[in-house]
């Protein structure tokens, strides 16, 4: 049999044995639904939970009932300023001719309550106002002259969706790419020199070479696994759970696009971890060395989430992992790719993977490697 | 004595700012155990790990039964086996796991793998454990493994460093019997240890090292002389330099 497939068979039997590494998969699995449920569950309890408005002085005619309606429930209060600050979520003054509002802007609940009360007085005033000049015998039309009517080209929904997608999916699977793989990683590299088993395994007449892609392509291969049962539950559970008000989906394009991003993504990640691995006396220190890749890979996926509008031009897809971040993104959210794009990103992993691996081959075939031990 | 198995000519290595071997050369015959001997610090096991080309050498020569360790080194990998002090397996393998796993690593035949790794099972008598998972094993069932492995593809040359240090009473006479075994098969038995007294039972030929040059070499009984045994003929060789 050849040689890397020897190695390569002997470390997934290693790793299929090892609890941690069918933990950390399995709850890769769980952890998604179970985010995905709590979000579903704090969006529709924010949609339909009632805020208190504590008020005094008279509420205009037909006010009450629309803010009822609304979920802003009226309570008097003796000092409506002092109330906002704990007692209720919004403090109302109703005086002749204004309405004086307090609320704490550090209290989310007292947000969301000012952006319903303001969306309810706008209705009111705007029906008032209407009602008046047709009292007047003037066209309620004069206050609107330019109405707007909107033709979303797609569903806005399905929009929302896409766009909750286009920043969470590239963020799991770049965190499960890794951190699926690190465990295996660490293992198969400063596990060796730990276990005192790396000076017998150089020893054999097989080439170092591949015995380190043995390696790598076995790491790849769980990252991936991780990694798309983290995606594969997230999408059931999408399908199962309505969020944004609609039960978002992967389009088949967007899921071919992550497959292929992810393929590339593991090769790369799997000879870092497994160089820094190999750097490391032990596993522990190992997971020390690893631990600031969290944050290299992180930070990328993170800029889509506080720029969503960032469309950037051909060059910045020769960064990696942002690359990645930014066709994924564009997958789902336009339904297409852009060849150009994809290409260089294509590229550019392919070409970090080599150097990774490069990087990898020569820490692993240095004589201090045994002398470290 | 036959043809030497192993050739070292003039070797020497530096590690780090630490020069190791200072220009040693020896030779070490099939049918023979021969004892590479010295405190720890002396360059026993660097000279080893050069034999079996871990190590390069900066200078000098070795070769496995003509074989280049610079110019050929898989050729040598093939012929050698190493048994150490450090006894580690793979503990999510079993016994039988671990030892196929290197024989397959070492160029055995496909077809003959099964056979060769039953026919070590039975030499150091390992059936009852051979698929027991290594983490559940003995310290010397452990080592059994290590020699196991070291031994699977039938190497011309075993090398054992420290091989006992670790082990208890049972278990080194074990190790012992076994060198004696191999030595009687033609094998190249190279014995590195601190141990004199291990040495003077053991071994056909010493060399002695120390501070990484070799101080003394024969055959075991010549370099003991007149000495009462081994560590008194070590003591003098050290206090003249």
């Amino acid at each position: 049999m050849n040689t890397l497939a020897i190695v390569f068979r002997k470390e997934m039997r290693e790793i299929l044995r090892d609890r941690r590494t069918l933990i950390a998969i399995g709850l890769a699995a769980l952890a998604t639904p179970t985010v995905l449920v709590a979000i579903s569950q704090v969006s529709t309890k924010t949609a339909t939970q009632t805020y208190t408005v504590g008020y005094t002085g008279t509420i205009p005619n037909g006010l009450a009932i629309l803010m009822t309606a609304t979920g802003l429930k009226l309570e008097p209060v003796a000092d409506p300023a002092a109330a906002a600050r704990q007692q209720v979520d919004l403090g109302v003054a109703f005086q002749p001719a204004e309405i004086d509002e307090w609320y704490d802007p550090t209290r989310q609940s007292a947000q969301f309550a000012d952006a319903r009360l303001q969306t309810v007085l706008g209705q009111f005033n705007a029906t008032k106002a209407a009602a008046a000049l047709q009292q007047k015998g003037i066209d309620p039309g004069l206050l609107n002259p330019l109405p707007v009517i909107a033709h979303p080209l797609s569903s806005p929904v399905k929009a929302a969706g896409n766009a909750f997608l286009s920043f969470f999916l590239p963020y799991i699977l770049i965190t499960m790419v890794l951190t699926g793989g690190l465990s295996a990683a660490i293992d198969a590299s400063a596990g060796e020199r730990e276990r005192k088993t790396l000076e017998s395994l150089l020893l054999t007449p097989t080439p170092r070479s591949r015995i380190l892609l043995g390696k790598i392509l076995a790491v790849s291969v769980i990252s991936l696994v991780s990694a798309i049962a983290a995606i594969g539950s997230m999408l059931l559970a999408l399908s199962q759970i309505p969020l944004l008000g609609t039960h978002v989906s992967l389009s088949p394009l967007a899921a071919a696009v992550m497959v292929w991003l992810a393929i590339l993504l593991a090769g790369s990640f799997s000879s870092v971890t497994l160089a820094l691995g190999t750097l490391a006396k032990n596993f522990r220190q190992g997971q020390a060395y690893s631990t600031p890749l969290y944050f290299i890979t992180i930070f990328p996926a993170s800029i889509v989430l506080f720029i969503p509008d960032f469309n950037p031009n051909l060059a910045y897809y020769l960064i990696p992992i942002l690359n990645a971040v930014l066709v994924l993104r564009d997958a789902i959210v336009h339904n297409s790719i852009a060849w150009p794009a994809l290409g260089v990103t294509t590229a550019s992993l392919v070409t970090t993977g080599l150097i990774c691996w490069f990087a990898a081959l020569r820490l692993f075939t240095r004589e201090t490697l045994l002398i470290r031990s | 004595m036959s043809p030497a198995a192993v050739k070292i000519d003039r070797l020497e290595k530096t590690l780090g700012k630490n020069k190791v071997l200072r220009g040693i050369s020896l030779e070490a015959a099939s049918g023979e155990i021969f004892g590479l001997l010295g405190p720890n610090g002396a360059g026993k096991t660097t000279t080893l790990r050069t034999i079996c080309t871990l190590l390069t050498p900066d200078a000098g020569s070795v070769e496995v039964l003509g074989f280049d360790t610079r110019s050929a080194p898989e050729q040598v990998r093939r012929r050698v086996g190493v048994v150490t002090a450090d006894i580690g397996v793979y503990p999510r393998l079993s016994a039988r796991e671990n030892i196929t796993y290197f024989a397959e690593l070492s160029g055995v035949l496909d077809g003959e793998i099964r056979r060769r790794v039953d026919v070590v099972l039975e030499r150091l008598d390992m059936v009852s454990f051979a698929n027991q998972r290594a983490e559940s094993l003995s310290s010397g069932q452990k080592q059994k493994v290590a020699i196991a492995r070291a031994i699977v593809h039938d190497p011309a040359v075993l090398m054992f460093d420290e091989p006992t240090s670790n082990l208890d009473v049972l278990a080194s006479r074990e190790i012992r019997n076994f060198m004696v075994e191999s030595r009687d098969r033609g094998k190249c038995v190279i014995f590195s240890t601190h141990v004199l007294h291990d040495a003077e039972r053991l071994c056909d030929r010493v060399t002695i090292l120390h501070e990484g040059t070799v101080v003394a070499t024969g055959r075991t009984a010549e370099v003991r002389g007149a000495h009462r045994d081994l560590e008194d003929a070590f003591l003098e060789l050290v206090e003249k330099r």
